[in-house]
């Protein structure tokens, strides 16, 4: 069982600067043992969480990329059809009687694993990262909810097959659609919005020290600019750094509105967007003598 | 700790009285939470944030909540933890004075219409009303009491807007980047009646829209997406039988083309109801992608069509808005027009409280409509109870159309206009 302050360790080191809310919530998924839904816009660093939460419990990752259509077979296990039918084809040319056959053909060997499956049978605790959620459909989350519940699955081959130990779940949503209140229910929820300017700085200085301070500063206090002035895809932080690395190559050595008009297309990346923020350009970063 | 758990519990009493649902295992969940991360302040807070909030337009009203019911302690108090707790569960409760223990029932639509509702503990009282005053719910309550009250609970709502909105400033909001004010007002303008709307609500219902356009296109974005299963498609589903061998295990569908809906809106622009009617209007503007085609048009005593210029409503031809309202001439003349417009694609949205001040109410037109058209959907944004008094023909109107759904507030206006699709 680990403190908030071995967690608040174990996040700095992974150089992910958060706040309290976020420690406080992880702290509690894994003091309660209940999963995590973390909410929020996209590149604000909630698939991160689980990366890094990984990293703290020194333990694999394993990732469930949700899609719309995404069924329990894709999720969960699947037989290896292919071969069950090679197999009964050799079977045959052998001559063995079908319940030796059954008793190969519907093995382990010849299942497979998907990531629930493989959260489950794990022999120690992983961290299970159910990614965008909000893109699956309604009936998958009702599955999910019963999984969720109880940590076991039945294969109707196999029998019942128990975690054991559970897994620490982490969901993240993109808020594309509303989640069933059932889901909600049985999560924690967290919040996890775009940083503030001192966060993000903090952020631009971690991840990438070449740049200087001064400038990581007007990088971050421009980025957190752009973000209100209501675009089609506001910067996510990933963009940030990509962006801060790129003034580095480019060695630009103070943010004037010719370096923010160079580099721009890292930062953003609708044609609108880029529009927009050149014609503002001028009025946040001044053209410097 | 016993002092501890009733106070979160009349904690989590204020919130549900807010109207935030919370569940008996949420409810557990806090508990376990909090004595997880112990009782500093700020880590109390965020514990219990994870654990009841599960939606973040509610965290506004949480951190209200909760400054209110666990006050911040004193600087120049000693820094023991143990009185650090005390300070937290003996701040919680403190009543102000001056205030009568009056609460609004939170789901107005469980409580039923005669039924007065008080608060037993006076410590809920003052989370509560602040909450409730702020929020502006509308209730079920007798009609006597309901006047009476009215002049009161108007003054009660604005001063409890103008403290919230001072109360709101006082605190920084916990996560940067999130206007709390702004949501917590969202919130307040979705639950108030359009009945009790004045011009101040409507424009800032109008102010709201924005954000709420934007979530109710996703929501009905989603709906109207094609459905998963159409025809078989051989050819697919033979490629995936080769890999089975040759059993037709995996079938394959033909996506299903997009379907065509045409959406005809009619809107009663008289009296109270036009604040609902232009609301509507500006909702459905905003989610013209989702339909082939978008007809809107206003009525009194005649028809006339509808547009949104600058945010202004425009009709042609202009009608007079105090006339007598006439919705069996208005049918009528909605059936001459029919050709081209009343087809099988298209569902007709009816937005009206059906008071025809005695004239004929023509539902045998609402009944062809009905079969000419793919649906007919009467929205009222009319207290249920009232249906069917006075010169009210909404039972009519009723027996012709697919569904007649209240909307008697811009939540249920947006509940009832995504269940359309």
């Amino acid at each position: 069982m680990l403190t908030r302050e071995q967690i608040s360790d174990g996040l700095e080191r992974a150089r992910y600067v958060t706040n309290e809310r976020v420690e406080t919530a992880i702290f509690l998924a894994l003091a309660l043992e209940k999963p995590l839904l973390i909410e929020g816009p996209a590149g604000a660093g909630k698939t991160e969480v689980a990366k890094v939460l990984a990293e703290i419990l020194h333990t694999e990752l394993i990732r469930l990329q949700c899609y719309e259509g995404l069924d329990e077979a894709r999720a969960l296990y699947e037989w290896n059809y292919q071969k069950q039918l090679l197999r009964m084809q050799a079977g045959e040319q052998q001559g063995l009687r079908w319940e030796e056959l059954s008793e190969h053909i519907f093995s382990r060997d010849y299942l497979l694993e998907r990531p629930l499956l493989k959260a489950i049978t794990a022999p120690s605790r992983v961290v299970l990262l159910i990614d965008e959620i909000d893109k699956a459909d309604e009936e998958f989350e009702a599955f999910l909810l019963e999984l969720l519940s109880d940590f076991q699955i039945s294969v109707p081959e196999l029998g019942t097959l128990k975690a054991h130990e559970r897994p620490v779940v982490i969901l993240t949503s993109n808020r594309a659609r509303e989640l069933s209140e059932a889901l909600r229910r049985r999560c924690l929820h967290l919040f996890i919005d775009f940083p503030g300017t001192e966060q993000e700085r903090k952020i631009i200085e971690l991840k990438v020290p070449e740049l200087d301070a001064k400038l990581a500063a007007e990088a971050a206090r421009f980025v957190s600019a752009i973000r209100k002035l209501g675009l089609r895809k506001p910067p996510s932080i990933a963009e940030t750094l990509d962006w801060a690395l790129a003034l580095v190559r480019l060695g630009v050595r103070e943010l004037d509105t010719d370096a923010v008009r160079t580099a721009l297309g890292v930062l953003l990346k609708h044609e609108d967007d880029r529009v927009k923020v050149e014609s503002k350009a001028s009025a946040l970063a001044p053209r410097r003598r | 700790m016993a002092r501890l758990r009733d106070q979160l519990v009349s904690f989590i009493a204020a919130l549900r009285a807010a109207g935030v649902r919370i569940s008996v295992a949420e409810s557990i969940d806090a508990m376990n939470a909090v004595a997880a991360v112990g009782l500093e302040r700020e880590r109390m807070h965020e514990a219990l944030a994870a654990a009841l909030i599960k939606d973040e337009a509610d965290r506004a009203i949480f951190d209200e909540s909760f400054n209110r019911f666990f006050a911040a302690p004193r600087a120049n108090r000693g820094e023991h933890p143990d009185q650090r707790g005390e300070q937290v569960s003996a701040a919680g409760g403190r009543g102000r004075p001056g205030e009568d223990p009056f609460s609004l029932p939170r789901d107005a639509a469980l409580a039923s219409p005669r039924e007065e509702k008080s608060l037993s503990l006076p410590s809920e009282a003052k989370p509560a009303k602040k909450a409730a005053a702020a929020r502006r719910h509308d209730t079920e309550k007798g009609k006597d009491a309901e006047e009476s009250k009215d002049a009161e609970r108007h003054s009660d709502r604005m001063r409890g807007r103008w403290e919230r909105g001072e109360a709101q400033t006082r605190e920084e909001s916990p996560t940067p980047g999130i206007d709390a004010t702004r949501v917590a007002r969202i919130r307040a303008i979705e639950r108030t009646a359009f009945d009790k709307f004045s011009d101040l609500d409507y424009d800032e219902a109008r102010d709201a829209l924005a954000p709420l356009i934007r979530r109710f296109r996703i929501r009905l974005g989603r709906r109207l997406r094609l459905a998963r299963t159409g025809r078989i498609d051989f050819r697919r589903t033979i490629r995936a039988a080769l890999q089975r061998g040759g059993a037709l295990i995996d079938l394959k569908f033909r996506a299903r083309r997009p379907r065509h809906v045409d959406l005809i809106i009619l809107a009663d622009i008289s009296g109270s109801v036009r604040y609902a009617a232009q609301l509507m209007l500006e909702l459905m503007a905003g989610a013209r992608g989702c339909f082939r085609r978008v007809s809107s048009f206003v009525y009194v005593d005649h028809l006339a069509e509808a547009d949104f210029e600058d945010g202004h409503l425009v009709m042609t031809p202009a009608l007079d808005l105090y006339a007598r309202s006439d919705f069996g001439r208005v049918l009528g003349e909605l059936w001459e027009r029919r050709t081209g417009l009343l087809t099988r694609a298209a569902i007709v949205v009816i937005m009206g409280d059906g008071r025809n001040n005695r004239l004929p109410a023509r539902a045998d037109l609402v009944r062809e409509i009905g079969r000419a058209c793919r649906a007919v959907v009467w929205l009222n944004p009319e207290d249920p109870a009232r249906w069917g008094t006075g010169d009210s023909a909404i039972k009519q109107y009723a027996r012709e159309v697919n569904a007649l759904v209240p909307s008697r507030n811009l939540r249920e206006l947006q509940v009832a206009l995504a269940a359309i699709a």
